[in-house]
């Protein structure tokens, strides 16, 4: 694996590393469309985005994000396949409504094409020169995990020697009145796993990471995904399963699946959004999945910094875990500070932790019952 | 994979039977042929939108065509696959358009509503998958579905697509040069379990006869066509089953070897 990003905290990967092991706070109030009538106008916004060779500055945020990442990517990696065996795979909660949303405005018929979920992915893949699959994934905010799954089968299946895999969203109007709506919004910082967390705050952000079988990838990969899973809840069409049943499930099975026992696990990159109900439900189903060991392993959640990037996020939280392996270092979980005693695991508070995890769990959950987790090897130092 | 059972909706009818001969003379003009929401009991689908009813009435078709009740497919061993190019539009649409009413339909919004129902209505607590896109995301969805049963992470698995147009007509008018008219509302679900080979998915260089076929008596549907293609195979008795699929420009070909069973008894003659 090799990655490339595009985050509020860095505009590239080693930004974003700094951003995360420096304690950066990457929300800042919303400056590129109207908010003012939402109960909450802050979010982990990118103020300045880059405009890649060939694309249009006006044009699809959500392809300009997915573009920046692909250059980062590509200063650190080649695609080395024809282009017919390279595939996407990108996840997304929310693909191009931000066109449909300008559809809607002003017309026009290139924007009603670019309003289909699977438009950010298609404008990537011309720009990669990808000629085989290309896949949009959109589990909710589990998008950048199933991805990341679905990349790897298309390797298993010889159906690609390269995959460029990973997540996108942007901020737009239409999510920030959805989760106005849902009252999941904080006025405070995202707290997660602490006793005064109150909400979430979006962000935006795109994630992508170059994946190929064990055999073709280079020696200084950033690292391997052992295993993946994904599981419905069948509780809810918005709220998360009281008891993280799905969560717990698609933990299990990519544990399985990597033939990793609980007790292998160095690091656990928690979705933990800042929500009440969230972080209970996931430190719960952290305890039952690793057992006694629960308690020694360490736990963090970077969305302190980044708000919820949604369908990068869980691609973000993956290519983390790999640098903490890289570097040695754990990232803190910004914005935790005081202990609730429903959440009682060792969060990584106030600075980084010298720790170099190989193996290490990310779990990922999102609307309408969406789970998925990844067990992921560092490639080391 | 074996296909147990087909569940098939369409904007001419319940299932298979009721395609036209030819969708186009059929649709007299019309641009879309809508597809209107079933009826469905119970105060649980009383805020849902018509593609969510959609998704629940195609997974219970597809259930009774494979012979099994509600309670054979409840738990972890049941997997859902997911696909639709386009059905989220409506929801969207609405949300953004209703300023003031926004929190109703706040839960909708997302693609995974349409699963999401499904797997609260089966009790389905197994696998997930979500994919976007048109007939080409469909192959890959059956081709997810196949490694599912091959890997023994699932008994059984459903793939389910469903596609409206008509709370977005205007903008599916604009960007016509997206697919053919008449554009056809429909909602098809596959039960898949194991037996014979997988789906090897690769890139298609023409229409497979089956893809002609279902283009010409159901219309465009997207990602439902080929599991709509899939009914129709069993209903003809075709056990090796090449289905192809075509979306904005990229074409892919899977095919089913022992893909249907008992197919002997259902038979019928294919209206002129």
């Amino acid at each position: 694996m090799a990655a490339g990003v595009v985050t509020p905290i860095g505009a590239d990967l080693d930004a974003f590393w700094s951003g995360l092991v420096t304690g950066s706070d990457g929300t800042s109030p919303i400056e590129r469309f109207p908010v003012a009538d939402l109960r909450v106008q802050r979010a982990g916004e990118i103020k300045k985005v880059r405009v890649p060779r060939g694309a249009r500055a006006d044009g699809c945020r959500a392809s300009l994000l997915l573009a920046a990442a692909a250059d980062d990517l590509l200063a650190h990696a080649a695609l080395d396949a024809p282009p017919e065996r390279r595939a996407i795979v990108v996840g997304t909660a929310l693909g191009g409504v931000e066109e449909l949303e300008r559809a809607l405005e002003r017309g026009g018929a290139r924007r009603a094409g670019a309003a289909l979920y699977d438009s950010p992915a298609r404008s990537v893949a011309r720009r990669l020169g990808v000629r085989g699959p290309v896949l949009t994934v959109s589990t909710a905010c589990a998008s950048g995990a199933t991805a990341l799954g679905v990349a790897a089968d298309l390797l298993r299946d010889d159906r690609a020697d390269v995959v460029v895999a990973g997540g996108y969203d942007v901020l737009c109007r239409f999510v920030m009145r959805v989760f106005d709506a849902l009252r999941s919004l904080t006025r405070d910082r995202v707290r997660p796993f602490d006793r005064r967390r109150t909400g979430l705050l979006l962000g935006e952000a795109a994630a992508l990471v170059l994946m190929a079988r064990d055999r073709d990838a280079p020696a200084s990969r950033l690292g391997r995904l052992l295993g993946h899973a994904s599981a419905s809840d069948g509780s809810h069409i918005a709220a998360p399963d009281p008891d993280g049943r799905g969560l717990e499930a698609a933990a299990r099975a990519a544990l399985r699946q990597a033939d990793v026992a609980a007790g292998d696990v160095d690091l656990v990159s928690a979705h933990g959004t800042g929500t009440p109900l969230n972080d209970r439900i996931e430190t719960a189903v952290i305890k039952r999945v690793l057992g006694p060991r629960a308690t020694a392993i360490p736990v963090n959640s970077i969305k302190g910094g980044l708000g919820h990037t949604m369908g990068a996020a869980a691609t973000l939280e993956a290519i983390m875990c790999l640098l903490a392996s890289r570097h040695g270092l754990v990232p803190q979980t910004l914005g935790f500070e005081e202990r609730d005693p429903e959440c009682d695991l060792d969060y990584v508070p106030l600075a980084p932790r010298a720790l170099r995890p190989r193996v290490s769990l990310s779990t990922s959950a999102g609307f309408g019952g969406c789970n998925a987790a990844l067990v992921l090897e560092g490639g080391g130092a | 994979m074996r296909v147990a059972g087909v569940g098939v909706l369409t904007g001419w009818g319940d299932g298979v039977d009721a395609l036209p001969a030819d969708a186009g003379a059929a649709a007299a003009g019309r641009r879309i042929v809508p597809l209107p929401a079933p009826a469905l009991p119970g105060e649980r689908f009383r805020r849902a939108t018509r593609e969510c009813l959609l998704g629940v009435a195609a997974a219970s078709a597809a259930l009774r065509d494979a012979g099994l009740d509600r309670e054979a497919v409840r738990g972890e061993r049941t997997a859902l696959v997911y696909v639709t190019a386009a059905a989220y539009g409506a929801s969207n649409r609405r949300f953004i358009e209703a300023e003031a009413g926004g929190a109703l339909h706040f839960p909708y919004t997302a693609p995974s509503a349409v699963p999401a129902e499904v797997t609260i209505d089966l009790g389905l607590t197994g696998r997930y998958v979500i994919l976007i896109g048109g007939a080409v995301a469909t192959l890959d969805a059956l081709w997810q579905a196949g490694r599912l049963l091959e890997e023994d992470a699932c008994e059984r698995a459903l793939v389910l697509a469903v596609e409206t147009f008509d709370e977005c007509a205007d903008l599916h008018a604009r960007a016509r040069w997206l697919a053919p008219r008449p554009l056809v509302e429909a909602a098809a679900c596959a039960v898949l379990v194991r037996g014979g080979r997988g789906l090897a998915v690769s890139p298609a260089g023409a229409a497979s006869s089956l893809e002609a076929m279902v283009r010409r008596r159901a219309g465009e549907t997207l990602a439902c066509a080929p599991l709509i293609g899939l009914a129709l195979a069993r209903r003809t008795g075709d056990h090796v089953v090449s289905l192809t699929g075509e979306w904005r420009g990229r074409r892919a070909r899977g095919v089913v070897d022992g893909a249907v069973e008992d197919v002997g008894a259902r038979r019928v003659a294919a209206p002129q």
